[in-house]
């Protein structure tokens, strides 16, 4: 429900911030202008049509009724009749026009903010947590979907509808004008505190909705081990304890809103005695009418409505440009791995030369690289080893610019193929010669044909299965029921984890690219599917450069050379037989691997 | 003739009165407040009538009407609070208890229940269906006072003017038709709202976790094209559900109209030919006026209601399940330890068992373990060994056969008492949201600093939960500090080890460790399986050769028993189970910081889960 939102106070935006997002959100929906500006006319006629019917009545009870003129009263039937069925079309069109200029921003504002998104770099990725970017696209968007569904319309109409109705009651009678501008202030001033209150309350409510919500979860998802040890009771009375502070947290912004409803329908029928009283005395000297008066009453509703909407709707709106605001954020970012203006291409083949290369994760204190280098001849095959959180995986990815070297003490490095620095050549060049295949085979939603597809989205139906083929993987996925156009639903989740990896190298193999990065797969596989994927593997390393992160004695065996990575420095190199011979860090290594192997 | 559908919902309904019943007093002092209210709010366009008519012939005090007016303020004023507070009141309690019995249910269902059911169900269960009966609850006491004021006002109006009233309210009853309409057509739209968003999240979420794919094989314009036509969709859905809007909403703002108009041109002409006054008119104008919204509201109650039930049915679906392992009627106590007799002992006898629907895991598996003895579980994939284990400690029960500690049957002692004899570390370690102190006193609350201390020192833990930014009273779980699968591990062990469990269970807890951390875990399990009988799933030599015997399960049964070294020697079966585990043996590396995830994003989370769950679905 809107009349939910709460904004915390490191959220709020300042006059400044507030004022800038609103222009942006503006420039953005230009689109959208010609039936933003019409859908706000339309507000402004539908509002004016609102007002009209008390003032008829003034008129049919001033001239009609009271001077017993049946003719007066019949034209002014018409007239109310007319109008009501013109406010009746102008209301469908508003809110069409509205909701039309709405979605058509919230669309444009979704593929903006994804299309920014994507081009930040891998850099940007590991910073930002993905649950908060991807809560930004969802729920930011749609809570703001929900404003300009029901809230925006209130929020324009009940603003001119306080204006307009205050400027009719002091053209109508000041003296009955300033009565009821003795209670408006009060109640404004009520607003605003409530305003205030609700926003903490409301804000408590979300805290603790989301505790006892971690808490139920905590327990279902341990329920194993609660029940293992026997845990039910404590567990049950520490989720009772979360879930009454819910409860207590709900009475609290109950309570809150309490006295204010009371003094809103206190306020309102007390001012309607006031205009009574004091009307009347006024009659009574024939300084208004009854028409008046009665008009007046009418009216109230009108003045102390849109009071409490727009106190309702203050927190949703700040809320909505405070998450505007951090979209524009997301847009504005300059992505770390941008594209040079005029690239260099890349040749066919070549040695990958890492030259001096540092490198720092911005989450970091230390550097994960420090002047590294290293020739990665033309269809070489090399090893990186080392221990977890030596900076091997960081180098590959270096070698295939998920990252660009960073500055660390005035010094970055450079890495480059066939003799063009990295940072010189187009992406999409450089995605056709160097490819990553990760560890995790990770899959998307769609059919087994898009997911290898997405290395290159012009690649025929021949050329997907070409490549499958190659690998030696076409015949297991073209058993399936529906052969290569199977859903393999989310995340893959129909497939075995070792067919998502053969999916994985599929997209390589239809790339067909001159260098693979491989991290090398860590996850369990069945025997069986094992053998597969090793197949696949190897057909895939057949004539390319090859740097692979291993994990595996039988891997590193089989490349031509083995750098050893330890603190971020490359500490050996060279074959295996010499690095055993050397005696050094790998050959500990090797006989520890060696040791747990069966024999 | 009752299809399950029905009868499922009247079992929701039936489970609303018993809930409503036990509330009743609540919501009966709500319904009397509501009607206090509706008397002051009825009572004023009354008063303004007689204050209108009297006031302007000039024979009536205009202050005695006045304070009237205010005196009938104060009491809609008070009662309208007090009949929301009580509304509010009630309904959440409702809410809040139901959402207590859900979770002490689903604590003691059996496993197997938990097994096949999806944590985002039940989470939906316990949230966003008890929102939607909250929600109509909260409108009972307020339903039913419009109501009354809905009967009181026409009442009136019959009465002072039976034919204008007549014209008057004709349009009324449209309104109510009108509303209910609307809310029966939107309904599904919103939905379908949702649904196009929650795909559009899907395809965001696989973006961002996709990303190193993405940006591996520059697909951005792949994904793009994916987004673009799920926004067309939203947008499109989005428009289809304004357009309900557009036919019904503005309707139900002018059909009162309609009724204004009958009353100015019939009542107008009737105050000409002198039938009734101005004050009448007036009258009249504020009675619709105030009908309008109670009306409507009505006709919401009712959506909400078929809503409520539908949520209620589902439920009642989880709190009528009884659990299958239950504690036995006059359950056995274990023997206590003595001198010449150690305790721990643990017998499979011919133990079978089979999942649902599913062939036999286990198929007459016996083996005897004298007390404190240690024993390796080895096997493939699939052939039991964890089973066992779920056994053992009564997640499932036997389907024949039997499984005794110290001689009693696992299911003639009580649920308890079997618990505290069995510990066991699992495969998963699951921290809880809490100081490592108390997840390591997970058994034992109440136990004291040195016993945890001297527990995460023999589990080897001791050293790096100190050096942890706040020691023992650092927070673990999903949103507090992540430490790593070896640390997580000795912390499950020193849990295991708080317990003092007669057997203790290894299952697969050096799995998640990087095998050059291998040995650290190894050492903190040699001190702890000393003179304790112990069973160890493993598959790497190093932690099998800990145990005293092991036992290579295939297809369900022990089918050899013997030391490592006798098994390596002899039995081919051995070798190769072990080899192919070698093959796929993983060291975890990933050098990149990940980040931690955060309480934001799990309560970002979670309000997904309540808001998108109109239909139970948890997105």
């Amino acid at each position: 429900m809107w009349g939910m939102a709460a904004i915390s106070e490191e959220d709020r935006l300042d006059r400044v911030q507030t004022l800038r997002t609103l222009r942006r959100s503006y420039d953005l929906a230009r689109p959208q202008r010609r039936i933003l500006h019409s859908a706000l006319t339309l507000v402004l006629v539908s509002t004016l049509v609102t007002l009209a019917g008390p003032l008829l009545l003034r008129y049919a009870i001033d001239h009609g009724i009271k001077d017993g003129n049946g003719r007066v009263l019949n034209w002014l039937i018409v007239v109310y009749l007319g109008i009501t069925a013109f406010g009746y079309g102008v209301g469908r069109l508003q809110y069409l026009a509205i909701n039309r200029a709405g979605e058509g921003f919230l669309r444009t504002l979704r593929l903006t903010v994804f299309e920014r998104l994507q081009r930040q770099s891998m850099a940007f990725f590991d910073r930002e947590k993905a649950g908060v970017l991807v809560s930004r696209m969802t729920n930011d968007i749609e809570s703001m979907g929900e404003l300009i569904q029901f809230g925006l319309l209130q929020f324009v109409s009940a603003f001119l509808l306080l204006v307009l109705a205050v400027i009719v009651l002091f053209v109508m009678s000041w003296q009955l004008a300033l009565v009821a501008l003795v209670v408006l202030p009060l109640l404004v001033l009520a607003s605003v505190r409530f305003q205030k209150q609700s926003n903490r309350a409301y804000l408590d409510v979300r805290e603790k909705v989301g505790d006892n919500l971690s808490t139920l979860q905590e327990g279902i998802t341990g329920v194993r081990v609660i029940q293992a040890y026997g845990q039910q009771d404590a567990r049950s009375r520490r989720f009772h304890s979360t879930n009454r502070a819910l409860f207590d947290s709900h009475m609290h912004s109950v309570k809150v809103s309490t006295w204010y409803f009371g003094l809103v329908e206190f306020a309102g029928i007390a001012a309607t005695g006031a205009i009574i009283g004091i009307g009347g005395w006024l009659v009574h000297r024939d300084a208004v009418s009854i028409g008046t008066i009665t008009a007046f009453i009418l009216l109230l509703a009108n003045l102390f409505d849109p009071v409490q909407q727009l106190s309702q709707l203050y927190n949703t709106v700040q809320s909505s440009t405070a998450a505007l605001h951090k979209l524009f954020l997301i847009v504005d970012a300059k992505p770390d791995v941008d594209e040079v203006e005029h690239p260099t291409p890349l040749p066919a083949r070549g040695a990958i030369d890492v030259v001096d290369v540092t490198f720092s994760y911005e989450t970091a204190d230390r550097p994960a690289l420090r002047g590294v280098s290293i020739t990665v001849a033309d269809g070489e095959r090399l090893a990186l080893v080392g221990p977890t959180g030596a900076g091997k995986s960081t180098l590959a990815k270096l070698m295939a610019r998920l990252y660009d070297p960073s500055m660390v003490d005035g010094t970055c490095g450079t890495v480059s193929f066939g003799g063009v620095d990295l940072r010189q050549s187009s992406m999409s060049d450089l995605r056709r010669r160097i490819v990553v295949v990760p560890q995790e085979g990770f899959c998307f939603g769609g059919t087994i044909r898009e997911n290898v597809r997405i290395a290159r989205p012009t690649a025929t139906d021949a050329e997907v299965e070409r490549a499958l083929a190659s690998i030696g993987a076409l015949e297991r996925f073209a058993d399936f029921p529906e052969g290569l156009d199977t859903e393999v639903r989310e995340r893959g989740s129909r497939l075995s984890a070792g067919e998502r990896q053969l999916v994985a190298l599929a997209r390589a193999a239809l790339v067909d690219p001159a260098v693979l990065v491989l991290d090398e797969a860590t996850s369990n596989l069945d025997p069986g599917t094992e053998a597969v994927v090793e197949h696949a593997l190897e057909s895939l390393m057949n004539g390319r450069t090859v740097i692979v992160v291993a994990h595996r004695l039988s891997t590193v065996r089989r490349a031509d050379r083995i750098a050893v990575v330890d603190h971020g420095e490359l500490v050996e190199l060279g074959s295996h037989d010499q690095l055993v011979t050397l005696g050094g860090r790998y050959a500990a290594l090797a006989s520890a691997w060696e040791a747990s192997q069966p024999h | 003739m009752d299809t399950p559908e029905t009868l499922a919902t009247r079992d929701g309904w039936r489970l609303l009165r018993r809930v409503l019943m036990e509330q009743r007093r609540g919501l009966i002092v709500g319904v009397i407040v509501g009607l206090l209210w509706a008397v002051g709010k009825v009572s004023v366009p009354q008063i303004t009538k007689l204050g209108i008519d009297r006031g302007s012939e000039g024979n009536g005090s205009l202050l005695f009407w006045t304070g009237l007016v205010v005196a009938a303020a104060v009491i809609a004023g008070i009662f309208t609070a007090f009949r929301r507070w009580v509304a509010f009141r009630e309904s959440r309690w409702i809410e809040t208890r139901l959402r207590e019995q859900i979770f002490d249910h689903l604590l003691r269902l059996h496993v197997g229940y938990h097994d096949r059911t999806q944590t985002g169900q039940l989470m939906s269960r316990a949230s966003s269906d008890l929102q939607q009966l909250q929600a109509f609850v909260v409108m009972i006491p307020i339903t039913l006072s419009n109501l009354a004021m809905i009967v009181a006002v026409v009442v009136l109006l019959f009465v002072s003017q039976p034919y204008l009233a007549l014209f008057a309210l004709a349009p009324l009853p449209l309104v109510n038709v009108l509303a209910s309409r609307f809310s029966r057509r939107i309904h599904p739209a919103v939905l379908a709202v949702q649904q196009e968003q929650a795909q559009l999240a899907t395809v965001v979420e696989e973006s961002v976790s996709g990303v190193r794919v993405i940006k591996g094989f520059g697909a951005e314009g792949v994904q793009f094209a994916k987004v673009s036509t799920e926004a067309d969709d939203i947008q499109r859905v989005s428009l289809e559900a304004a357009r309900i809007r557009s036919r019904f909403l503005p309707a139900l703002d002018v059909l009162p109209a309609l009724g204004l108009v009958a009353v100015l041109g019939i009542g107008g002409h009737r105050v000409i030919d002198g039938a009734m006054t101005v004050g009448d008119l007036v009258k009249f104008n504020a009675y619709i006026t105030m009908l309008i919204w109670p009306l409507r509201n009505l006709a919401m109650t009712v959506a909400l209601g078929q809503r409520a039930s539908v949520a209620l049915m589902r439920v009642n679906e989880v709190l009528s399940t009884p659990s299958l392992v239950v504690d036995p009627e006059s359950p056995t106590r274990l023997p206590a330890a003595t001198i010449d007799r150690p305790v721990g002992e643990v017998r499979f006898r011919d133990v079978v068992f089979a999942y649902e629907g599913s062939d036999p895991v286990i198929d007459g598996f016996d083996l005897s373990i004298p007390a404190g003895h240690a024993v390796a579980l080895v096997g493939a994939t699939g052939s039991g060994k964890s089973t066992l284990v779920r056994l053992l400690t009564r997640f499932h029960d036997v389907k024949s056969g039997a499984i005794e500690i110290d001689g009693v049957d696992v299911r003639s002692m009580s649920l308890t008492d079997l618990r505290s004899a069995v510990g066991i570390v699992f495969e998963d370690t699951f921290l809880f949201h809490d100081p490592v102190r108390d997840n390591i006193a997970f058994a034992r609350p109440e136990a004291s600093d040195d016993v945890v201390h001297g527990a995460a020192r023999l589990a080897g833990a001791h050293e790096f939960i100190t050096a942890l930014p706040e020691g023992y009273d650092t927070i673990l779980g999903e949103r507090g500090y992540s430490l790593s699968g070896g640390q997580r591990q000795r912390i499950a062990i020193a849990r295991a080890i708080v317990a003092e469990p007669r057997v203790l269970v290894l299952d697969d807890a050096t799995s998640a460790v990087d095998p050059s951390k291998e040995h650290e875990i190894r050492e903190a399990m040699t001190t702890v399986m000393r003179g304790r009988t112990t069973i160890v799933i493993a598959h790497r030599p190093g932690t099998i050769a800990l145990a005293d015997t092991v036992v290579l399960l295939d297809g369900g049964r022990a089918v050899a028993v013997g030391s490592h070294d006798e098994l390596l020697a002899t039995n081919d079966r051995y070798r190769q189970v072990l080899a192919a585990w070698a093959v796929r043996d993983e060291d975890g590396d990933d050098d990149a910081p990940t980040p931690s995830p955060d309480s934001t994003t799990a309560v970002v989370e979670s309000r997904r889960a309540v808001s998108r769950s109109a239909d139970g679905e948890v997105v």
